[in-house]
């Protein structure tokens, strides 16, 4: 027991296994620098997409300003009524719910939810998802009840010459 | 001959920055700040010819033996 350190555990006959042999370690220094070098490139390339957006947002469509579009006419919007239309493209379905007199409010209406149209009840004064019974507040467009998070993006209207026109989608604010 | 670590610490600051830009990056374009989200994903892509300049720099200082170099 007492020189059990002291032994040479086999008998050695040759003595090749601290030959330094070629290319014997694969992640040396060298070659790790090599990985994070390569690696800074893959993170360099892959903002360049986020970067291409953020500058075509930047150029065109700063402010995201479409064509001014005729909603409906002042006189057959009565005070609680809703109409629906769709700004700014054909494909984004939105609707414009005249609170009082002056106040005019106007949504893209697809529930943030999972994209259900979200329609105006008159009665109970509220904007409701028919899908998962959301429920978001007619002024301000925020989520006030059910599944969506997140409020409904608000579109800027604007009253000329008796009739209702949807200027731009607001920016979303977090 | 001793080795020499400092291109390996730098190049992992390097790694580090590029990973919190790019998640600057992503964040900032998300809220919209699009000027902001250029600056970012700008220095990002600066900081790959740096690795590069100090890879290129560092690969040959000092390995366990001199007549590597
Ligand atoms: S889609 Fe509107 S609540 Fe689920």
């Amino acid at each position: 027991m007492s020189d059990r350190n002291n032994k040479i555990p086999f008998d050695e006959d040759n003595y090749t296994h601290n030959i330094n042999r070629n290319n014997e370690r694969m992640l040396d220094r060298r070659g790790f620098m090599k990985t994070l070098a390569g690696a800074a490139g893959v993170f360099a390339v892959s903002t360049l997409p986020w970067g291409a957006v953020a500058a075509k947002e930047l150029m065109g469509l700063g402010d995201k300003e479409y064509p001014h579009q005729k909603i409906a006419d002042l006189k057959d919007v009565k005070v609680g009524d809703s109409v629906k239309f769709h700004f700014p493209s054909e494909n984004d379905s939105a609707i414009l719910i005249r609170l009082s007199e002056n106040k005019y409010v106007a949504y893209q209406n697809a529930c943030t939810h999972l994209r259900c149209p979200v329609y105006w009840v008159k009665d109970e004064q509220e904007m409701i998802c028919p899908c998962h019974h959301g429920k978001f507040d007619a002024s301000t467009g925020a989520p006030t009840a059910g599944p969506p998070r997140r409020p409904l993006p608000g579109i800027e209207v604007e009253v000329k010459d008796e009739a209702i026109y949807a200027v731009r989608v607001k920016r979303y604010e977090a | 001959m001793k080795r020499s670590y400092v291109g390996v610490l730098i190049l992992a600051a390097i790694l580090m920055m590029n990973i919190v830009f790019t998640q600057l990056v992503v964040h900032q374009y998300y809220y919209e700040n699009y000027g902001v989200t250029l600056l970012y994903a700008g220095l990002n892509i600066l900081l790959f010819p740096v690795a590069l300049f100090v890879y290129k720099n560092e690969k040959n200082k000092g390995g366990s033996k001199g007549y590597e170099k």
